[in-house]
């Protein structure tokens, strides 16, 4: 290949053209290391903890519900008919949105070559594997008998029956078991050299075997590297049609159905959105605490948060677009039913909750447009803050404002949520927050190999003349 | 000493010096050059001569059969193993199978990629490699990038290859040995390994005893399974009355019902049959009046029964100038309420059935009370 010959070099470029610095102040593999991975071996300072009790207890909380329900039934929860999805479908779609968010930074912005996102790829991803772990609870609660949901999976059985694998619910199974699987799998592919890393600099025999065990005698050798870096890049490839499709799929569950406000083609698309919108709020509110508590700040730098609020505007114009899209929609339809449930979004029993959504998603997120605010911790905690409750709110709207005003008036029900429900909706959000206080002191929170490529002289001069 | 040397290897600062080194000591010493860095270096396989990795062709074979089994098995449980045709769409509606189709040869795929690349190709898990154990593997899983001329069964001249790796710019270099062979098993390592599975199929023999056993049968998994309820004609505490059954609320019609508030059958006269008098509906009358009235009232109605002497009873002629002289409702009227040892038939028949064996009987009156003048004067030929 020759394009090589005619690549321009950085300092040719004028100021504005070059590649911002992904670091800020020298920062060298040795001390990378020391920063990244020792704080893996240390005990954790009293902040930590006292976080940790926090999440921990609201976790408790949300699970002893949980039990609660399994074993009352969930008849303890609002649901009535015809809002049957309710609380535990809301809280599922919210949170594999989340996760999406992981899979853009590790998946889609590798193949685009992003070379800021190897510094929050590995907490994005961890955020990942924990939002669908969370979202998974909520469809197995709400098939009410979660002692019995293998019955969801097409295995040889007694009853001689198959599942109908022409149900969008279906679909779902698959994508999101496939989602979760594969997403551990790119994890731990990207975590294995690291754990080699530990291994080899830990004091601690308990941990190093732990380690040892986990790096499978990764030893860094150059024929490993050649099929790692294949296989790294092949699951980015499939994994980024991987994460369009697990949205569309949540988003068919939907739009296949017949229920005016749902039975719509912009469902896909805009659900993905969503979703990536709101991830990147998590991901931006966690970077925050992580870089400021953890001692990041030149890895995980300005420009970082800066890109990502970027992508969260880009997100909200495309929300917004979105949004209209369905009033243009619901106005073309020419269908009474349809007229009638986008007017109870923004003017029914749950208009404000149409106009939170709202507020929060498409007004709010404006503020990026001002640099100083796209860099400023108030204005992005706030920001964030905003487009999760956003989004939470925006799920309620199209499951419980579609539900709630069946065809026949003589069924339309006004939905109110429980405690119960309430609980276990702080429950999740603890067990979320539990699990990545224990990855960031467990797992190194920064891909230290994938940051070693990217640190200046971490690879050889183009024209070094080392190969022909 | 020098035939169980494993490799000689050397330390560099930079990814630089690696690739600058690997042509000098290629051209120095012939043995398997090996590069070991704490993270990928662009370029390097082409310098050391590695073929390209064949991850690509594999994840392609292993996607393209996930795809064709994940359809096939689709098609053959949605269409010939259990074929049950759901919103309407053909057995085999291939066009709902894709996005299942799709996440399995992903699935296929990925896993493909990731762990045929750790097993397969990289021959992991792998932890008795003796590189695992020299003094360079920390430096290498920082910072340092190393250089290793290593062993395929030759003896390595160890001297030489110090010099090449020194000359070719190397600050420390480190001589790995063969690990040691492995011991025979010892006994106390079988006995070990003996106690070991013994307790797994223990914990797993119960914890399966658990799960098919015990598990089903508790609280809340039963909880469906027995569902209290009331029943019909029997005694039940959950009313104050002791009934299961319920009486209507007062004022209600049960659908499809008629009150009949007629007591006599002189008050009956005033009914009047609203059938009209088609084949049909006197066709309708002769089944009902066959299954109903002939038993009794014989299959002329002419109070011939087939019931047995010993009933004692005698049913009455219908054909008789008495019953001839009723109106209909009257007649109507006994079907409905009974008469002497007559039962009500308003259970068996419903409003028109009842109206149409009115029909029929006056059918069977006309036809036993034929005149001369009902013969056709031209009899058709």
């Amino acid at each position: 290949m020759n394009l090589e010959a005619v690549t321009v070099s950085e300092e040719m470029l004028p100021p504005v053209l070059r590649t911002p610095p992904v670091l800020d102040g020298p920062v060298s593999p040795g001390s990378l290391d020391d920063q990244v991975l020792a704080p893996v071996e240390r005990r954790p300072p009293r902040a930590w903890f006292i976080a940790f009790a926090c999440t921990s207890t609201v976790m408790l909380m949300g699970l002893i519900l949980m039990g609660y329900t399994v074993a009352t039934g969930i008849g303890v929860w609002g649901n009535n008919i015809p809002v049957a999805w309710a609380f535990a479908i809301i809280n599922f779609v919210f949170w594999i949105g989340i996760g999406h968010a992981g899979t853009l930074i590790s998946a889609i912005l590798l193949l685009f070559r992003a070379r800021w996102r190897n510094a929050v790829s590995r907490f994005a991803e961890a955020m990942t594997i924990f939002a669908v772990m969370v979202a998974g609870i909520f469809p197995v609660l709400h098939v009410g008998r979660p002692w019995l949901a293998f019955w969801l999976f097409p295995y040889p059985n007694q009853r001689a029956i198959w599942p109908n694998f022409r149900s969008p619910l279906m679909w779902d199974v698959f994508a999101v078991s496939t989602y979760f699987s594969v997403s551990l799998l790119f994890w731990y592919l990207g975590l294995m050299p690291d754990f080699a890393s530990l291994r080899d600099r830990t004091k601690s025999r308990v941990r190093k075997f732990f380690y040892a065990v986990l790096a499978v005698g990764w030893r860094g050798s150059a024929s490993h590297w050649r099929h790692f870096e294949r296989a790294y890049l092949i699951i980015a490839g499939i994994a980024t049609g991987l994460v369009l499709s697990v949205h569309s799929v949540v988003s068919f569950d939907f739009a296949v159905s017949l229920v005016p406000g749902w039975h719509m083609t912009i469902f896909p698309p805009y659900f993905v959105t969503g979703a990536i919108f709101a991830g990147f709020a998590m991901v931006v509110m966690a970077m925050v605490v992580v870089r400021t508590t953890m001692n990041l700040k030149n890895i995980i730098t300005m420009y970082h948060l800066d890109v990502m609020n970027k992508i969260i505007l880009t997100c909200s114009c495309l929300m917004g677009y979105a949004y209209l899209m369905e009033g243009w929609t619901a106005w073309y339809s020419m269908n009474q039913y349809v007229h009638h449930t986008f007017w109870a979004y923004i003017a029914g029993t749950y208009g404000w909750a149409g106009w939170l959504t709202i507020t929060c998603n498409i007004v709010i997120p404006q503020l990026f447009w001002v640099r100083r605010l796209r860099r400023s911790y108030p204005a992005m905690l706030f920001v964030a803050v905003a487009v999760t409750v956003g989004m939470w709110f925006e799920r309620f709207v199209i499951i419980v404002s579609s539900l709630h005003h069946d065809f026949m008036p003589s069924a339309w029900q006004v939905y109110k949520p429980t405690l119960v429900d309430l609980g276990i909706l702080a429950g999740s959000f603890g067990l979320f927050f539990t699990l990545v206080l224990l990855f960031a002191r467990v797992l190194p929170v920064i891909a230290t190999s994938e940051m070693k490529v990217v640190l200046p002289g971490g690879q050889p001069r183009r024209d070094g003349g080392s190969h022909e | 000493m020098s035939n169980r040397t494993f490799s000689v290897l050397g330390l560099f600062d930079s990814s630089q010096q690696l690739m600058d080194a690997i042509p000098v000591v290629k051209a120095r010493v012939s043995g398997r050059l090996e590069a070991y860095t704490p993270y990928p270096i662009h370029g390097i396989e082409e310098a050391l001569g590695l073929r390209k990795s064949p991850v690509g062709g594999m994840v392609f074979i292993m996607g393209l059969i996930g795809a064709i089994s994940a359809l096939a098995f689709e098609l053959w449980t949605e269409g010939v193993d259990y074929p049950v045709v759901t919103a309407g769409k053909p057995l085999f509606s291939w066009e709902a199978f894709i996005p299942i189709m799709f996440e399995v040869t992903v699935l296929f795929a990925c896993f493909t990629s990731g762990l045929g690349m750790l097993f397969l190709l990289n021959r992991l898990p792998f932890f008795r490699h003796p590189m695992l154990r020299s003094r360079s593997m920390p430096l290498i899983t920082r910072d340092k990038f190393a250089l290793a001329v290593e062993s395929e069964g030759q003896v390595l001249d160890v001297d030489r290859i110090t010099a090449a790796l020194r000359e070719a710019g190397a600050q420390t270099i480190e001589v790995i040995d063969q690990p040691e062979a492995l011991g025979p098993v010892s006994p106390r390592f079988l006995l070990r390994a003996a106690v070991g599975i013994g307790m797994a199929c223990l914990v797993t023999g119960y914890l399966t005893y658990w799960c098919m056993k015990l598990f089903p049968v508790s609280v809340p998994m039963v909880h469906m399974l027995d569902q209290p309820r009331l029943d019909p004609q029997r005694r039940d505490s959950y009313f104050k009355d002791g009934f299961g059954m319920r009486m209507p609320v007062a004022g209600t019609v049960a659908r499809g019902h008629i009150p009949y508030t007629i007591k006599t059958e002189d008050e009956a006269a005033v009914l009047a049959n609203p059938l009209p008098r088609t084949g049909s509906v006197l066709s309708k009358g002769r089944q009902e009046f066959t299954t109903y009235c002939s038993v009794c009232h014989g299959i002329l109605g002419n109070g011939v029964s087939t019931l047995t002497p010993a009933y004692g009873a005698k049913p009455a002629n219908l054909v008789a100038d008495k019953v001839r002289e009723y109106p209909d409702g009257r007649i109507y009227h006994v079907i409905m309420m009974g008469k002497n040892a007559m039962p009500s038939y308003a259970a068996e028949l419903t409003g028109d059935e009842r109206w149409a064996v009115v029909h029929y009987v006056r059918v069977l009156q006309r036809a036993l009370n034929a005149r001369d003048t009902d013969i056709p004067k031209e009899i058709p030929r």
